[in-house]
């Protein structure tokens, strides 16, 4: 029989669809609250500005991943009779899986670094308790990206 | 039934909506970047007016976002002239008819969000410069 590869297909690319997708808000949402709090401090403090570009890089880190994961599950959907449900809903599990940790990391990271370099300005002793919030916020993207990437097989 | 709605709708239906919200979605994610972008810059050039042209640069970028969206429905249009043109089986077109959808779904919404956030970050650039002008650049980073 031909197999019911355009049906799976369905979810197969919705995958792809969500790791990108949600990455980017996620990445954007962190970029966009970074920002803010730089802009706020850069207005009497423009020499912290360097240190403080640090939040928004590992938002963008976010992006890299859902892009990473993305173009991995698009190479594994193939148009032929062998790509069973069982591959399509997988890779919709690795994609959601991705995009979803990554939307939640991006969120923190918006959030605790707007906030950590409003305060890093005035006191610069806090740059080390910021970065070290950040890197548990961005681990949290990184178990997406681990598993998704073992989904994906 | 649910299988109707999602696999029986014709694939060429599924395309076009992935080409539209290509389209759309990075359209309102520019258009909401500019608005944002513009009415800060407009209020903050009343007490300082020499920011004007350095930060029209941030409504640019907006811009372009659109501009990837209306590259991206053109080229996935393209694709569907060609496959007019080759008769396929249904599961095949059902195949290249969610791919073309899923791919106007990802360009679509990351362009929305892209072109939010860049809205939010060229408004804030455009307050801070009114007020510390060697922000600026720095700002541009982010």
């Amino acid at each position: 029989g031909e197999g019911n590869y355009g049906e799976n297909a369905f979810f197969g690319y919705m995958g792809v669809s969500a790791a990108l997708v949600l990455a980017n808000v996620g990445a954007a949402y962190g970029t966009a609250k970074a920002g803010n709090g730089i802009a706020g401090i850069g207005i009497w403090k423009p020499e912290a500005i360097m240190k403080c570009l640090i939040p928004v890089v590992m938002a963008g880190i976010l992006g890299i991943y859902g892009m990473i994961v993305s173009v991995i599950i698009i190479q594994k959907v193939k148009k032929d009779v062998a790509y069973e449900a069982f591959y399509g809903f997988s890779h919709m599990a690795a994609g959601l899986c991705c995009g979803m940790s990554s939307l939640a990391a991006g969120y923190a990271i918006g959030k605790v670094g707007e906030q950590g370099v409003r305060s890093m300005a005035q006191r610069d002793s806090i740059f080390v308790g910021m970065i070290l919030i950040l890197i548990f916020a961005e681990a949290l993207g990184l178990y997406g990206l681990i598993v998704s990437l073992i989904l994906a097989q | 039934s649910w299988h109707d709605i999602f696999f029986n709708t014709s694939p060429y239906a599924w395309a076009y909506w992935g080409i539209a919200l290509s389209l759309g979605a990075s359209i309102i994610g520019a258009a909401w970047g500019i608005l944002i972008t513009g009415a800060s810059l407009l209020g903050a050039s009343v007490k300082a007016p020499r920011i004007r042209s350095k930060n029209l640069v941030s409504i640019i970028f907006c811009e372009a976002v659109a501009i990837y969206g209306v590259i991206m429905a053109i080229i996935l249009q393209g694709k569907m002239n060609e496959a007019e043109i080759v008769p396929a089986t249904h599961q095949e077109l059902l195949f290249d008819g969610f791919a073309i959808f899923w791919t106007g779904v990802s360009v679509g919404l990351s362009n929305l969000v892209c072109g939010i956030c860049v809205g939010v970050t060229g408004s804030v650039c455009a307050i801070s410069d009114a007020q510390t002008p060697e922000t600026f650049v720095k700002i541009l980073v982010v």
